[in-house]
Protein backbone atom coordinates (compact mmCIF):
# COMPACT_ATOMS: atom_id res chain seq x y z
CA UNK A 1 0.00 0.00 0.00
CA UNK A 2 1.03 3.13 -0.88
CA UNK A 3 2.31 5.86 2.17
CA UNK A 4 -0.24 8.69 1.88
CA UNK A 5 2.20 11.77 -0.03
CA UNK A 6 1.28 14.60 2.36
CA UNK A 7 2.61 18.59 0.82
CA UNK A 8 3.15 22.16 2.14
CA UNK A 9 1.17 24.18 0.11
CA UNK A 10 1.82 27.73 -0.07
CA UNK A 11 -1.14 29.66 -0.57
CA UNK A 12 -1.00 33.47 -1.87
CA UNK A 13 -2.41 36.51 -0.48
CA UNK A 14 -5.17 37.02 -2.52
CA UNK A 15 -6.93 33.28 -2.49
CA UNK A 16 -6.31 32.86 1.44
CA UNK A 17 -10.31 34.18 1.63
CA UNK A 18 -10.87 29.88 0.93
CA UNK A 19 -8.04 28.53 3.80
CA UNK A 20 -9.24 31.03 6.74
CA UNK A 21 -6.70 33.54 6.43
CA UNK A 22 -3.82 30.70 6.43
CA UNK A 23 -0.75 31.15 4.12
CA UNK A 24 0.57 27.46 3.99
CA UNK A 25 -1.78 24.55 4.46
CA UNK A 26 -1.66 20.77 4.06
CA UNK A 27 -2.29 18.53 1.00
CA UNK A 28 -1.97 15.09 -0.54
CA UNK A 29 -1.11 13.62 -3.98
CA UNK A 30 1.08 12.02 -5.99
CA UNK A 31 0.40 14.51 -8.17
CA UNK A 32 -0.33 18.09 -9.36
CA UNK A 33 -3.95 16.89 -10.24
CA UNK A 34 -4.59 14.49 -7.12
CA UNK A 35 -3.06 17.53 -4.75
CA UNK A 36 -5.64 19.93 -6.19
CA UNK A 37 -8.68 17.73 -5.76
CA UNK A 38 -7.37 17.11 -2.27
CA UNK A 39 -6.71 20.94 -1.73
CA UNK A 40 -10.53 21.20 -3.08
CA UNK A 41 -11.88 19.31 -0.91
CA UNK A 42 -10.57 20.52 2.33
CA UNK A 43 -10.95 24.31 0.62
CA UNK A 44 -13.96 24.20 -1.01
CA UNK A 45 -14.23 26.74 -4.34
CA UNK A 46 -9.97 27.41 -4.30
CA UNK A 47 -9.35 25.17 -7.52
CA UNK A 48 -11.23 27.06 -9.61
CA UNK A 49 -9.97 30.23 -8.92
CA UNK A 50 -6.59 28.21 -10.29
CA UNK A 51 -7.59 26.05 -12.83
CA UNK A 52 -9.90 26.22 -16.24
CA UNK A 53 -12.54 24.09 -17.35
CA UNK A 54 -9.99 22.82 -19.92
CA UNK A 55 -7.66 21.61 -16.89
CA UNK A 56 -5.06 24.43 -17.51
CA UNK A 57 -3.60 26.76 -15.20
CA UNK A 58 -5.07 29.99 -15.32
CA UNK A 59 -3.42 33.00 -16.70
CA UNK A 60 -2.89 34.58 -13.96
CA UNK A 61 -1.85 32.12 -12.00
CA UNK A 62 1.64 30.07 -11.59
CA UNK A 63 2.23 26.66 -10.22
CA UNK A 64 5.95 25.79 -8.66
CA UNK A 65 6.88 22.58 -7.03
CA UNK A 66 9.44 23.74 -5.12
CA UNK A 67 11.60 26.52 -7.04
CA UNK A 68 10.27 24.78 -11.04
CA UNK A 69 7.20 25.83 -12.07
CA UNK A 70 4.58 23.33 -13.28
CA UNK A 71 3.66 23.36 -16.70
CA UNK A 72 0.68 21.43 -16.21
CA UNK A 73 -1.19 19.63 -13.65
CA UNK A 74 -0.15 16.63 -14.39
CA UNK A 75 3.19 16.72 -13.01
CA UNK A 76 4.18 14.26 -10.23
CA UNK A 77 4.69 14.98 -6.95
CA UNK A 78 7.77 13.51 -4.87
CA UNK A 79 7.60 13.15 -1.19
CA UNK A 80 8.98 16.48 0.21
CA UNK A 81 8.17 18.42 -2.39
CA UNK A 82 6.23 22.27 -1.55
CA UNK A 83 3.77 23.55 -3.42
CA UNK A 84 4.17 27.60 -4.11
CA UNK A 85 0.93 28.74 -5.12
CA UNK A 86 2.01 32.33 -7.04
CA UNK A 87 -1.05 34.87 -8.56
CA UNK A 88 -0.76 38.01 -9.91
CA UNK A 89 -1.25 41.23 -7.79
CA UNK A 90 -2.13 44.45 -9.12
CA UNK A 91 -2.01 47.15 -6.38
CA UNK A 92 0.49 49.52 -6.42
CA UNK B 1 24.60 73.00 -7.16
CA UNK B 2 28.55 72.93 -7.66
CA UNK B 3 30.42 69.90 -8.18
CA UNK B 4 31.32 70.18 -5.07
CA UNK B 5 28.22 69.83 -3.46
CA UNK B 6 27.58 67.06 -5.65
CA UNK B 7 30.53 65.49 -4.12
CA UNK B 8 29.53 65.81 -0.45
CA UNK B 9 26.11 65.26 -1.60
CA UNK B 10 26.91 61.79 -3.26
CA UNK B 11 29.86 61.07 -0.91
CA UNK B 12 29.09 57.80 0.65
CA UNK B 13 27.99 56.60 -2.83
CA UNK B 14 31.54 57.76 -4.44
CA UNK B 15 32.72 55.71 -1.33
CA UNK B 16 31.80 52.69 -2.99
CA UNK B 17 34.04 51.43 -5.75
CA UNK B 18 31.10 49.53 -7.64
CA UNK B 19 29.24 52.93 -8.07
CA UNK B 20 32.43 55.75 -7.68
CA UNK B 21 32.10 58.79 -10.01
CA UNK B 22 31.34 56.63 -12.88
CA UNK B 23 28.79 55.13 -11.60
CA UNK B 24 27.49 58.39 -10.11
CA UNK B 25 27.80 60.07 -14.02
CA UNK B 26 25.61 57.21 -14.84
CA UNK B 27 23.22 58.24 -12.51
CA UNK B 28 23.28 61.99 -13.21
CA UNK B 29 22.58 61.18 -16.99
CA UNK B 30 19.82 58.43 -16.04
CA UNK B 31 16.08 58.87 -17.60
CA UNK B 32 13.41 56.92 -15.59
CA UNK B 33 9.85 56.60 -15.52
CA UNK B 34 7.45 56.59 -12.30
CA UNK B 35 4.20 55.39 -13.24
CA UNK B 36 1.65 55.66 -10.49
CA UNK B 37 2.78 58.23 -7.16
CA UNK B 38 1.40 56.04 -5.02
CA UNK B 39 2.69 53.65 -2.61
CA UNK B 40 5.12 51.78 -4.74
CA UNK B 41 6.16 55.17 -6.74
CA UNK B 42 6.65 57.16 -3.20
CA UNK B 43 9.57 55.36 -1.83
CA UNK B 44 10.94 54.60 -5.52
CA UNK B 45 10.88 58.48 -6.60
CA UNK B 46 12.93 59.65 -3.11
CA UNK B 47 15.37 57.22 -3.13
CA UNK B 48 15.87 57.61 -6.97
CA UNK B 49 15.76 61.71 -6.29
CA UNK B 50 18.67 61.43 -3.41
CA UNK B 51 20.61 58.48 -5.95
CA UNK B 52 20.80 61.58 -8.43
CA UNK B 53 19.18 60.34 -10.85
CA UNK B 54 19.42 63.23 -13.21
CA UNK B 55 15.55 63.06 -15.34
CA UNK B 56 12.68 61.35 -12.65
CA UNK B 57 9.37 61.36 -14.35
CA UNK B 58 6.14 60.70 -12.68
CA UNK B 59 3.05 59.99 -14.55
CA UNK B 60 -0.47 60.05 -12.20
CA UNK B 61 -3.83 61.63 -12.95
CA UNK B 62 -4.91 61.34 -9.35
CA UNK B 63 -5.01 63.91 -6.21
CA UNK B 64 -3.30 63.46 -2.59
CA UNK B 65 -6.59 61.91 -0.47
CA UNK B 66 -6.21 61.24 3.30
CA UNK B 67 -6.65 57.70 2.68
CA UNK B 68 -3.33 57.83 0.98
CA UNK B 69 -1.48 58.77 3.20
CA UNK B 70 -1.27 55.53 5.32
CA UNK B 71 1.50 54.55 2.83
CA UNK B 72 2.32 57.10 0.40
CA UNK B 73 5.52 58.80 2.06
CA UNK B 74 5.73 61.64 -0.86
CA UNK B 75 2.54 63.34 0.16
CA UNK B 76 1.49 65.12 3.83
CA UNK B 77 -1.86 66.08 5.08
CA UNK B 78 -2.18 69.40 4.11
CA UNK B 79 -1.90 68.51 0.64
CA UNK B 80 -4.32 66.61 0.39
CA UNK B 81 -6.20 67.64 -2.47
CA UNK B 82 -3.59 68.62 -4.49
CA UNK B 83 -2.28 66.72 -7.72
CA UNK B 84 0.20 63.69 -6.93
CA UNK B 85 2.63 64.87 -9.68
CA UNK B 86 2.67 68.25 -8.57
CA UNK B 87 2.87 67.66 -5.16
CA UNK B 88 5.34 65.04 -5.40
CA UNK B 89 7.68 67.22 -7.98
CA UNK B 90 7.97 69.81 -5.62
CA UNK B 91 8.86 67.19 -2.41
CA UNK B 92 11.28 65.60 -4.70
CA UNK B 93 13.10 69.08 -5.78
CA UNK B 94 13.25 70.14 -2.10
CA UNK B 95 14.97 67.06 -1.70
CA UNK B 96 17.34 66.66 -4.66
CA UNK B 97 17.07 70.34 -6.53
CA UNK B 98 20.04 69.19 -8.81
CA UNK B 99 17.73 66.80 -10.59
CA UNK B 100 14.88 67.30 -13.21
CA UNK B 101 11.52 66.35 -12.27
CA UNK B 102 8.61 65.98 -15.02
CA UNK B 103 4.92 65.89 -13.69
CA UNK B 104 2.45 64.44 -16.35
CA UNK B 105 -0.53 64.75 -14.66
CA UNK B 106 -2.46 62.35 -16.46
CA UNK B 107 -3.15 58.29 -16.33
CA UNK B 108 -1.01 56.43 -18.81
CA UNK B 109 -3.33 54.78 -21.40
CA UNK B 110 -2.18 53.38 -25.24
CA UNK B 111 -2.55 56.81 -26.85
CA UNK B 112 0.12 58.81 -25.08
CA UNK B 113 2.09 55.63 -23.53
CA UNK B 114 4.62 56.21 -26.67
CA UNK B 115 4.98 59.84 -26.31
CA UNK B 116 5.72 59.68 -22.48
CA UNK B 117 7.91 56.83 -22.62
CA UNK B 118 9.90 58.39 -25.54
CA UNK B 119 11.81 60.45 -22.51
CA UNK B 120 13.07 58.06 -20.46
CA UNK B 121 15.03 54.62 -20.44
CA UNK B 122 14.23 52.75 -17.56
CA UNK B 123 10.33 52.59 -16.06
CA UNK B 124 8.88 51.79 -12.90
CA UNK B 125 5.50 50.33 -12.57
CA UNK B 126 3.91 51.52 -9.31
CA UNK B 127 0.19 51.38 -11.00
CA UNK B 128 -2.67 49.82 -9.19
CA UNK B 129 -4.80 48.32 -12.38
CA UNK B 130 -3.87 44.81 -13.85
CA UNK B 131 -4.77 47.07 -17.11
CA UNK B 132 -2.28 49.54 -16.75
CA UNK B 133 0.58 47.02 -16.00
CA UNK B 134 -0.16 44.72 -18.99
CA UNK B 135 -0.26 48.71 -21.06
CA UNK B 136 3.41 49.18 -19.76
CA UNK B 137 4.89 46.27 -20.18
CA UNK B 138 3.50 45.97 -23.66
CA UNK B 139 4.95 49.65 -24.30
CA UNK B 140 8.17 48.24 -22.48
CA UNK B 141 8.95 45.80 -25.10
CA UNK B 142 7.81 46.95 -28.11
CA UNK B 143 9.69 50.30 -27.35
CA UNK B 144 12.65 48.58 -25.94
CA UNK B 145 12.78 49.92 -22.43
CA UNK B 146 13.68 48.61 -19.68
CA UNK B 147 10.70 47.72 -16.77
CA UNK B 148 11.05 47.06 -12.82
CA UNK B 149 7.81 45.98 -11.94
CA UNK B 150 5.75 45.76 -8.37
CA UNK B 151 2.85 44.40 -7.17
CA UNK B 152 1.64 44.60 -3.51
CA UNK B 153 -2.01 42.93 -1.79
CA UNK B 154 -2.61 42.98 2.08
CA UNK B 155 0.78 41.56 3.21
CA UNK B 156 2.29 40.46 -0.09
CA UNK B 157 4.29 41.80 -2.60
CA UNK B 158 6.07 40.54 -5.92
CA UNK B 159 8.77 42.12 -8.30
CA UNK B 160 10.47 41.61 -11.35
CA UNK B 161 12.44 43.05 -13.56
CA UNK B 162 12.65 43.31 -17.50
CA UNK B 163 15.55 44.11 -19.82
CA UNK B 164 15.11 44.13 -23.70
CA UNK B 165 16.44 41.13 -25.75
CA UNK B 166 17.77 39.82 -21.73
CA UNK B 167 14.98 37.83 -19.80
CA UNK B 168 11.52 37.09 -20.50
CA UNK B 169 8.56 39.68 -20.27
CA UNK B 170 5.69 40.43 -17.49
CA UNK B 171 3.47 39.12 -20.27
CA UNK B 172 5.71 35.55 -20.02
CA UNK B 173 4.93 35.38 -16.02
CA UNK B 174 1.12 35.82 -15.93
CA UNK B 175 -0.32 35.84 -19.71
CA UNK B 176 -3.29 37.10 -19.19
CA UNK B 177 -5.51 38.37 -16.35
CA UNK B 178 -9.03 40.66 -15.68
CA UNK B 179 -9.61 42.81 -13.04
CA UNK B 180 -12.32 40.87 -11.22
CA UNK B 181 -9.67 38.14 -10.57
CA UNK B 182 -7.29 40.30 -8.75
CA UNK B 183 -8.42 42.89 -5.85
CA UNK B 184 -6.71 45.82 -5.84
CA UNK B 185 -5.53 47.52 -2.50
CA UNK B 186 -8.97 49.77 -2.27
CA UNK B 187 -11.05 46.32 -1.93
CA UNK B 188 -8.44 44.47 0.12
CA UNK B 189 -6.18 46.70 2.16
CA UNK B 190 -2.52 46.99 2.45
CA UNK B 191 -0.25 46.93 5.15
CA UNK B 192 0.97 50.85 4.94
CA UNK B 193 4.82 49.55 4.87
CA UNK B 194 4.29 46.98 2.45
CA UNK B 195 5.01 49.18 -0.62
CA UNK B 196 7.49 50.75 1.61
CA UNK B 197 9.90 47.36 0.97
CA UNK B 198 8.71 46.63 -2.64
CA UNK B 199 9.36 50.31 -3.70
CA UNK B 200 12.78 50.24 -2.76
CA UNK B 201 13.37 47.18 -4.04
CA UNK B 202 12.47 48.81 -7.45
CA UNK B 203 14.81 51.93 -6.97
CA UNK B 204 17.31 49.44 -5.83
CA UNK B 205 16.83 47.39 -8.98
CA UNK B 206 16.70 51.06 -11.15
CA UNK B 207 20.66 52.08 -9.52
CA UNK B 208 21.98 48.49 -10.15
CA UNK B 209 20.44 48.77 -13.76
CA UNK B 210 21.95 52.39 -14.84
CA UNK B 211 25.46 51.48 -13.12
CA UNK B 212 25.11 48.36 -14.14
CA UNK B 213 26.39 46.52 -11.33
CA UNK B 214 25.08 43.13 -9.33
CA UNK B 215 22.77 40.82 -10.84
CA UNK B 216 19.19 42.03 -12.01
CA UNK B 217 15.97 40.36 -11.23
CA UNK B 218 15.68 38.68 -14.75
CA UNK B 219 13.90 35.54 -15.10
CA UNK B 220 13.30 35.75 -11.65
CA UNK B 221 10.07 36.54 -9.56
CA UNK B 222 10.70 37.91 -5.82
CA UNK B 223 7.88 37.35 -3.52
CA UNK B 224 8.06 39.02 -0.45
CA UNK B 225 5.33 37.63 3.08
CA UNK B 226 5.63 40.43 5.26
CA UNK B 227 3.74 38.43 7.78
CA UNK B 228 5.91 35.29 7.56
CA UNK B 229 8.97 38.14 6.61
CA UNK B 230 10.48 35.57 4.41
CA UNK B 231 11.81 36.57 0.91
CA UNK B 232 11.25 33.97 -1.91
CA UNK B 233 12.28 33.41 -5.51
CA UNK B 234 10.99 31.54 -8.51
CA UNK B 235 12.69 31.59 -11.74
CA UNK B 236 10.26 31.84 -15.25
CA UNK B 237 11.68 31.85 -18.74
CA UNK B 238 10.43 33.55 -21.62
CA UNK B 239 7.80 32.25 -23.27
CA UNK B 240 8.17 31.47 -26.87
CA UNK B 241 4.50 32.20 -27.71
CA UNK B 242 4.45 35.48 -25.43
CA UNK B 243 1.54 37.68 -27.43
CA UNK B 244 4.02 40.51 -27.31
CA UNK B 245 7.67 39.33 -26.68
CA UNK B 246 7.54 36.12 -28.25
CA UNK B 247 8.38 34.66 -31.45
CA UNK B 248 5.14 35.45 -33.50
CA UNK B 249 3.66 38.44 -31.59
CA UNK B 250 0.04 39.33 -31.56
CA UNK B 251 0.22 42.38 -29.89
CA UNK B 252 2.10 44.72 -32.31
CA UNK B 253 0.65 48.05 -31.18
CA UNK B 254 -0.33 49.47 -28.12
CA UNK B 255 -3.82 49.09 -26.73
CA UNK B 256 -5.80 50.23 -23.73
CA UNK B 257 -7.12 47.18 -21.31
CA UNK B 258 -11.15 46.50 -22.28
CA UNK B 259 -12.98 49.70 -20.60
CA UNK B 260 -14.80 49.23 -17.64
CA UNK B 261 -18.51 48.17 -17.92
CA UNK B 262 -20.86 51.07 -17.61
CA UNK B 263 -24.96 50.36 -17.05
CA UNK B 264 -25.39 51.84 -20.69
CA UNK B 265 -24.11 48.74 -21.94
CA UNK B 266 -26.37 46.80 -20.18
CA UNK B 267 -29.86 47.55 -21.70
CA UNK B 268 -32.96 46.64 -19.13
CA UNK B 269 -30.83 46.81 -16.30
CA UNK B 270 -32.05 47.98 -13.23
CA UNK B 271 -29.67 50.23 -11.09
CA UNK B 272 -31.11 50.41 -7.53
CA UNK B 273 -30.09 53.37 -5.15
CA UNK B 274 -30.03 52.26 -1.59
CA UNK B 275 -33.54 53.54 -0.68
CA UNK B 276 -35.10 51.91 -4.05
CA UNK B 277 -33.57 48.53 -3.31
CA UNK B 278 -35.03 48.70 0.66
CA UNK B 279 -38.02 49.66 -0.88
CA UNK B 280 -38.17 46.97 -3.34
CA UNK B 281 -36.73 44.19 -1.03
CA UNK B 282 -40.12 45.10 1.16
CA UNK B 283 -42.75 45.24 -1.62
CA UNK B 284 -44.51 42.06 -0.55
CA UNK B 285 -46.82 42.29 -3.71
CA UNK B 286 -43.89 41.78 -6.62
CA UNK B 287 -41.80 39.46 -5.07
CA UNK B 288 -38.11 40.09 -3.44
CA UNK B 289 -35.28 39.88 -6.09
CA UNK B 290 -32.32 37.60 -5.00
CA UNK B 291 -29.72 39.58 -3.62
CA UNK B 292 -26.23 38.01 -4.75
CA UNK B 293 -23.19 39.69 -2.76
CA UNK B 294 -20.22 39.10 -4.93
CA UNK B 295 -17.27 40.41 -2.77
CA UNK B 296 -14.48 38.18 -1.31
CA UNK B 297 -15.29 36.09 1.08
CA UNK B 298 -13.39 37.91 3.72
CA UNK B 299 -15.47 40.62 3.06
CA UNK B 300 -18.50 38.74 2.91
CA UNK B 301 -17.52 37.50 6.60
CA UNK B 302 -17.05 40.88 8.26
CA UNK B 303 -20.64 41.79 6.93
CA UNK B 304 -23.47 41.61 4.79
CA UNK B 305 -27.20 41.91 4.30
CA UNK B 306 -29.58 39.72 5.34
CA UNK B 307 -30.76 36.55 3.15
CA UNK B 308 -27.99 37.61 0.16
CA UNK B 309 -26.42 34.44 -1.24
CA UNK B 310 -22.39 34.93 -1.83
CA UNK B 311 -20.85 34.42 -4.92
CA UNK B 312 -17.26 35.82 -5.49
CA UNK B 313 -17.11 37.65 -8.85
CA UNK B 314 -14.17 35.57 -9.67
CA UNK B 315 -16.28 32.70 -9.59
CA UNK B 316 -19.44 33.93 -10.91
CA UNK B 317 -17.96 32.51 -14.57
CA UNK B 318 -18.23 29.03 -12.87
CA UNK B 319 -21.04 29.07 -10.80
CA UNK B 320 -23.59 31.49 -13.00
CA UNK B 321 -25.85 28.37 -13.17
CA UNK B 322 -27.10 28.33 -9.70
CA UNK B 323 -28.79 31.90 -10.47
CA UNK B 324 -32.35 31.70 -11.03
CA UNK B 325 -33.85 32.71 -14.11
CA UNK B 326 -37.30 33.23 -13.69
CA UNK B 327 -36.64 35.68 -10.37
CA UNK B 328 -34.73 39.48 -10.40
CA UNK B 329 -31.37 38.80 -9.24
CA UNK B 330 -29.64 41.71 -7.74
CA UNK B 331 -25.85 42.30 -7.57
CA UNK B 332 -24.64 43.89 -4.60
CA UNK B 333 -20.48 44.55 -3.66
CA UNK B 334 -18.48 47.19 -1.83
CA UNK B 335 -19.01 50.32 -4.37
CA UNK B 336 -20.49 49.01 -7.16
CA UNK B 337 -17.86 48.59 -9.77
CA UNK B 338 -17.35 44.32 -9.15
CA UNK B 339 -21.54 44.32 -8.84
CA UNK B 340 -21.66 45.86 -11.92
CA UNK B 341 -19.01 43.77 -13.94
CA UNK B 342 -21.22 40.19 -12.60
CA UNK B 343 -24.36 42.22 -14.00
CA UNK B 344 -22.06 42.23 -17.52
CA UNK B 345 -21.13 38.58 -17.15
CA UNK B 346 -25.06 37.17 -16.13
CA UNK B 347 -26.00 39.22 -19.18
CA UNK B 348 -23.26 37.34 -21.14
CA UNK B 349 -25.23 33.59 -19.72
CA UNK B 350 -28.77 34.88 -21.09
CA UNK B 351 -30.11 36.71 -17.94
CA UNK B 352 -32.06 39.40 -17.98
CA UNK B 353 -33.78 40.65 -14.87
CA UNK B 354 -30.92 41.58 -13.15
CA UNK B 355 -30.10 44.82 -11.23
CA UNK B 356 -27.16 46.71 -9.22
CA UNK B 357 -27.10 48.41 -6.24
CA UNK B 358 -25.35 51.88 -7.28
CA UNK B 359 -22.59 52.78 -4.60
CA UNK B 360 -22.44 49.30 -2.97
CA UNK B 361 -22.76 49.11 0.44
CA UNK B 362 -20.95 51.61 1.12
CA UNK B 363 -23.84 53.72 -0.03
CA UNK B 364 -26.14 51.41 1.52
CA UNK B 365 -24.26 52.13 4.86
CA UNK B 366 -24.60 55.63 4.29
CA UNK B 367 -27.75 56.13 3.41
CA UNK B 368 -29.14 54.37 6.58
CA UNK B 369 -26.80 56.99 8.74
CA UNK B 370 -28.42 60.12 6.72
CA UNK B 371 -31.65 58.29 7.54
CA UNK B 372 -30.98 57.29 11.31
Amino acid sequence: MLARMAHSVHVPSPLRSYTGGASRVSAEGASLRALLADLDARHRGLRFRMIDEQDRIRRHIRIFVNAREAQSIDEALQAADEVHLVCALSGG
Amino acid sequence: MGANDDAVRYSRHLLLPEIGTAGQARLAAARVLIVGAGGLGSPAALYLAAAGVGRLGLIDGDRVDLSNLQRQVLYSTPLIGTAKVTAARERLLALNPGIEVIAHESELRAANAREVLADYDIVIDGSDRLGTRYLVNDACVLLGKSLISAAIHRFEGQAMSYVPGRGPCYRCLFSDSSEGLVPNCAEAGVLGVLPGVMGCLQATEAIKLITGVGEPLLGRLLTYDALDLRFREFRFARRVDCAVCGERPSITTLADAPAACTPADLPGLRIYSPAELRARLSDRQTGAPLLVDVREAHEFAAGHLADSLHLPLAELEFRHSELPADREVVFICRSGARSLRACQIAAGQGLTRLGNLAGGLAAWAESLTQTS
